[in-house]
């Protein structure tokens, strides 16, 4: 049909406002999916990679539930395990001030025996002797990526602290990586001698895990060496990945909320092409009329109209994807210090582009497009050769439609709240719901408009006169154009109000939960591998100094190890606590009453909130947690609130945990002072104690709860960007509909001007009409905000992360939503009135 | 020249159209048939249901009650498609409102049918543009030309692809006496040329006495005289 298409690229070119909305509504949509995939997709790499490469030809790993491996077992796995092919490794991350913000991963090796496992190391140490190596334990092995990052060279001094402890360490070899894979695998790693591993990271005796070679199918069983009591009974030997798959399991939820945000904006794109391709149609129907009238059929026009959506989802997929690919290089950043933050530290270098991720935006576009479109397509498909289809009649018609689609809209979103009382923990059936409930909302806007309308022709006829009354009468006759603006602009704004509902929310609940868990006056702890998860253990003697001073009236012990357990991961907390601290616990209903004095004795643990949702366990139930020689089953007895750990945290005292671990340390201490002390004043007193080459965080109540409430602020901030990006959308496009809307009155405009109008009644008359547009659509997302912002809250929320919030609604958080919106709806005026309040009538009247 | 046109039957035919609640009756029991090659001038007051019969006949619009066919084909029995098909294999139209593509040129509207039907132009949209003395307003855009320069557009549209059945609409209602006198020349000897059947609307009474008959929209009725 070539006719028909020169036809319709007249159109487009003709309406090059509209096009380049939509153009730009599907680049936008696309942007944000791709970038966001991109950013949480680079996370995931870099961690697999660097697991990888470390991992090398390693098939399975010896570790231990309860902690580290002891030196010993080495000798068990080869002799009496018979496994030939064995490494030892010891694990853990430093800091350099060469490359401040990044967190280096501390990798002891024992050259003797990587050769089988790690061809890098063994290549590199083989090229320039081993004798350094093996000679000065503290000396180093780094890439090339790092030596160039840093300025170092084979000789250098590079400076590190680890477990608290400043070091020199020497550069004694740098590593050519020979693939990216490499490159990145080890960009952040630190190679070393065994020995100065363990020094440097205070594990002297013990292995972090013990690396295997096994031939197929010859996997041995320790159930024997176990009995002989050569290695203990929470011994575990499995496959290699398999503890880092479980790791990169714990942003799945993460992940899923983040890409519910992202494909949000692919929505409001929809609503975008929606929009711009109704329009399109909406201004064709003669045309379209006269072509069929011709001899042209439905299909035909259907398909023509499919074709254009097409050629403008394309385009606007190609364009979203450069944009996403820029995009995603700023959000990385903030995504990576989230999961650093969160979950595990991980360091990215850069965003690989991934063609089947830009294929997967490019078709999410594309098709995204395409179901905005058919709507239009199949309407414009329906239009009347008879030539009588009216505008009159087509408002008529969709008036009568607004009451149905409303209807359904609430059947639709009462279907969404059906799925969401679905008792399951699964996301996306919670997401689904989501999404039902705000499409459903939206249906229901047009009619809400004309409710809110009528409501309010009363006050804006008595305010601006005609004008007013000629401005709502025209929201009304144009609804089938202005419904769709509309709803997006609710849309946007309710969604704006539910994350800032729900943010908000989260906030005065962590805040609270910090006031009632932060019962001690200071806190110590090592820095651990990201500034904000404290790792490693307490020297005795800092413990034994601390504890001692004069103005320090008891302590409460924190012992926290993070468990692998086949594909479990959480946090074990053994607590020696102060009958000071007893008040940190908020107990929620169900909890046994006796709860603390149970966990106090050992007889039982305590769980948080998120462990006890996420295992589906309660009060009464027990269980297992492995110990270094025999595993115990306990019962719960109490479960409490806590924010600090998404995959749930168990609580003991410390009698049960040292009845089970032979360790003795201590990760973090809480110091309760004499009434009336001063507490900074104390933790300057305690610094000054700690010898020159330690370091300890020494914190007060109050800059411990503002670290943990910047780091809270920190992870929401994707968030935020997204809900930003997202409103972005939302109003470019109700910019543009409704812009368009107004110049497509320009034909009446310019007849109410030839009639008498006068341009200042004209522009008056413009900006009431979308004025009022907005208005609406800030009175309607207020409820449709609050019934999303409970459902983030209460639902999505607990099913992503485990943990109740308390709902707390802001009064400015509403008010901002209306003015918003009837901002929007007035810029999205201001345009369009000028050029009709400057175009002469004759020039509006000429044409078709 | 041996007729190639159809004929045309309409057999006890009503239409009425609702509007807002009510229902406006505007044919009624109407009847007619028009013999191959038979030329048809309809006359009647404004609002009589002229129109309406010229959409009827086209397939544009369907009847409430009764038959109407063209040769052997019932329009009603037809699908939406097949009824679509008719009309561009079958039926030139010149509408009332003259009903040009906006976006096509003129030269690009008067291509339309035949590129609808299959048919290459040839020099055809040239001198058919050339006899309505327009040729060298070929690539100018419809809302450039005023209403008569539309109308004549209209008519050549109409008789490009040689269609069998000629429907005109008033094809002469906004022209000056000299310009309708040559688009009706045209349109007669078009119509001669190709045997088709023509069936036009008009208020004037000198276009009517050209025509082989007479057919008046009399309340609802089509009476012949
Ligand atoms: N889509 C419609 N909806 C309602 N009424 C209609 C519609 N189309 C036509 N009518 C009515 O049907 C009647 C006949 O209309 P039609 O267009 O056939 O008249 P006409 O004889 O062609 O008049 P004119 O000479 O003014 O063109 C008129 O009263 C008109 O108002
Ligand atoms: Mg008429």
């Amino acid at each position: 049909m070539r006719l028909l298409t020169r036809s319709s690229v007249r159109y487009w070119l003709g309406h090059r406002l509209q096009t380049a909305l939509s153009i730009l509504g599907v680049a936008l949509g696309v942007a944000v999916v791709l970038s966001i995939d991109m950013a949480i997709d680079a996370s995931r790499e870099g961690f697999r990679i660097s697991a990888e490469t470390v991992a090398g030809r390693a098939t399975h790993t010896l570790t231990r539930a309860s902690g580290d491996v002891p030196d010993r077992w080495l000798g068990v796995v080869r002799r009496d395990l018979g496994v030939r092919l064995s490494a030892p490794i010891v694990e853990g991350y430093a800091r350099s001030d060469l490359v401040s913000g990044r967190t280096l991963r501390v990798l002891g090796v024992d050259p003797l025996s990587e050769g089988p496992f790690r061809s890098y190391l063994a290549s590199a140490v083989n090229d320039r002797g081993m004798g350094r190596f093996v000679s000065d334990p503290f000396a180093v092995y780094v890439s090339s990526v790092l030596a160039d990052g840093a300025g170092l060279t084979v000789g250098s001094d590079l400076p590190v602290t680890a477990a608290g402890r400043s070091w020199i360490l020497t550069v004694a070899g740098i590593i050519d990586p020979i693939d990216d894979l490499q490159r990145s695998g080890l960009a952040d790693v630190l190679l070393m001698d065994i020995a100065g591993a363990q020094d440097l990271l205070g594990s002297v005796g013990v292995l972090t895990r013990i690396d295997l070679r096994l031939d197929d199918g010859v996997e041995p069983t320790l159930d024997r060496a176990i009995a002989a009591g050569l290695l203990t009974a929470d011994a575990s030997l499995d496959p290699i990945g398999t503890r880092s798959e479980t790791l990169s399991g714990m942003i799945g939820a993460f992940d899923v909320n983040l890409t519910a945000l992202s494909l949000l904006a692919l929505v409001f794109g929809m609503f975008l092409i929606y929009n711009a391709v109704t329009f399109s149609v909406v201004q064709r129907r003669s045309l379209f009329g006269r072509l069929r009238a011709v001899g042209v059929t439905r299909g035909e026009v259907v398909r023509l109209i499919l074709r254009e959506a097409a050629v403008v989802g394309v385009v606007g997929a190609l364009v979203g994807i450069g944009l996403g690919v820029l995009l995603s290089r700023g959000l990385v950043g903030m995504v990576s210090r989230t999961i650093n933050d969160l979950y595990f530290a991980v360091s990215v270098r850069g965003v690989e582009v991934d063609p089947l991720l830009l294929l997967k935006a490019a078709s999410l576009g594309v098709g995204a497009t395409l179901v905005a479109a058919l709507p239009p397509a199949l309407e414009a498909g329906g239009a009347n050769p008879r030539l009588a289809a009216l505008r009159s009649e087509i408002e008529v018609r969709a008036r009568q439609w607004v009451p149905r689609i409303a209807a359904g809209g609430l059947g639709a979103a009462a279907l969404g709240g059906l799925v969401l009382t679905v008792p399951t923990r699964s996301l996306i059936v919670s997401f689904t719901g989501l999404f039902l409930i705000i499409t459903g909302l939206a249906l229901a806007t047009p009619g809400g408009t004309l409710v809110v309308v009528r409501l309010a022709r009363p006050a804006l006829t008595a305010l601006l006169g005609v004008e007013g009354t000629m401005a709502a009468r025209g929201v009304g006759a144009s609804l089938s154009r202005t419904g769709p603006a509309i709803a997006a602009l609710v849309v946007a704004v309710s969604v704006t109000v539910g994350l800032g509902v729900m943010i908000d929310s989260f906030r005065g609940s962590l805040t609270r939960w910090l006031d009632g868990t932060l019962q001690a006056d200071i806190y110590v702890s090592l820095p651990g591998a990201t500034p904000s998860r404290a790792a490693g253990t307490l020297w005795p003697s800092i413990v034994e100094d601390f504890t001692a001073h004069p103005a320090v009236v008891g302590h409460s012990t924190y012992r926290g190890q993070r468990r692998v357990e086949g594909g479990d991961v959480y946090d074990l907390v053994a607590l020696d606590l102060d009958p000071r601290g007893e008040a940190a616990f908020a107990f929620l209903p169900g909890s046994e009453p006796d709860a603390l004095s149970r966990f106090r004795a050992g007889d039982a643990v305590i769980v948080s909130e998120p462990y006890a949702y996420r295992r589906g366990l309660d009060v009464g139930a027990s269980v297992r947690i492995s110990g270094e020689h025999a595993g115990v089953d306990v019962p719960i007895a109490g479960v409490f609130r806590d924010y600090g750990s998404e995959q749930g945290t168990v609580m003991m005292g410390r009698v049960l945990y040292d009845r089970l671990h032979s360790d003795r340390g201590i990760t973090s201490l809480g110091l309760f002072l004499v009434q009336g002390a001063d507490s900074e004043a104390v933790v300057t007193e305690l610094l000054r104690s700690v010898p020159e080459d330690r370091s300890v965080i020494v914190r007060t109540n109050d800059t411990l709860r503002s670290a943990s409430l910047e780091v809270f602020e920190r992870t929401f901030r994707v968030t935020a960007v997204l809900r930003l990006l997202a409103f972005i959308v939302a109003f470019v496009g109700v910019l543009g509909a409704l812009a368009a809307l107004q110049l497509e009155r320009g034909r009446e405009l310019g007849l109410l001007r030839a009639t008498g109008m006068t341009p200042g009644q004209l522009w008056r008359g413009v900006v009431a009409q979308t004025g009022l547009l907005g208005l609406a659509a800030g009175v309607l997302s207020i409820p449709m905000g609050l019934a999303l912002s409970w459902v983030m809250v209460y639902v999505v929320n607990k099913r992503s992360f485990g943990w109740t919030l308390d709902m707390r609604v802001a009064p400015d958080i509403l008010l901002q939503a209306v003015v918003l919106a009837v901002v929007a709806a007035v810029l999205a005026g201001l345009g369009p009135a000028r050029t009709m309040a400057k175009t002469r009538p004759a020039v509006a009247l000429r044409g078709e | 020249m041996t007729p190639t046109g159809p004929s045309i039957a309409l057999i006890d035919v009503d239409k009425s159209y609702a509007e807002g609640g009510r229902t406006h009756a505007v044919l009624t029991g109407a009847s007619l048939t028009i013999a191959p090659g038979e030329r048809v001038a309809v006359l009647g007051p404004s609002g009589s249901g002229k129109s309406t019969l010229l959409n009827l006949v086209s397939g544009i619009d369907l009847p409430d009650a009764g038959t109407v066919r063209v040769d052997d084909i019932d329009l009603g029995g037809l699908d939406e498609r097949s009824r679509t098909q008719f009309r561009r294999d079958r039926v030139g139209f010149v509408f009332q409102f003259f009903n040009l593509i906006p976006t096509l040129t003129v030269r690009e509207n008067l291509a339309l049918p035949l590129e609808l039907k299959g048919e290459d132009p040839g020099d055809r949209i040239g001198e058919l543009l050339a006899q309505v003395g327009l040729a060298d307003r070929a690539d100018s855009f419809p809302d450039r030309l005023s209403g008569g320069e539309q109308q004549r557009v209209a008519v050549a549209r109409a008789l490009v692809h040689r269609p069998g059945l000629i429907l005109a609409d008033e094809p002469t209602g906004n022209l000056d006496v000299d310009t309708g006198g040559v688009v009706v020349d045209l349109l007669e000897r078009l119509v001669a040329d190709a045997g088709a059947t023509l069936v036009v609307v008009t208020h004037s009474a000198s276009l009517a006495e050209r025509m082989d008959r007479t057919v008046r929209v009399d309340r609802g009725q089509l009476v012949s005289t």
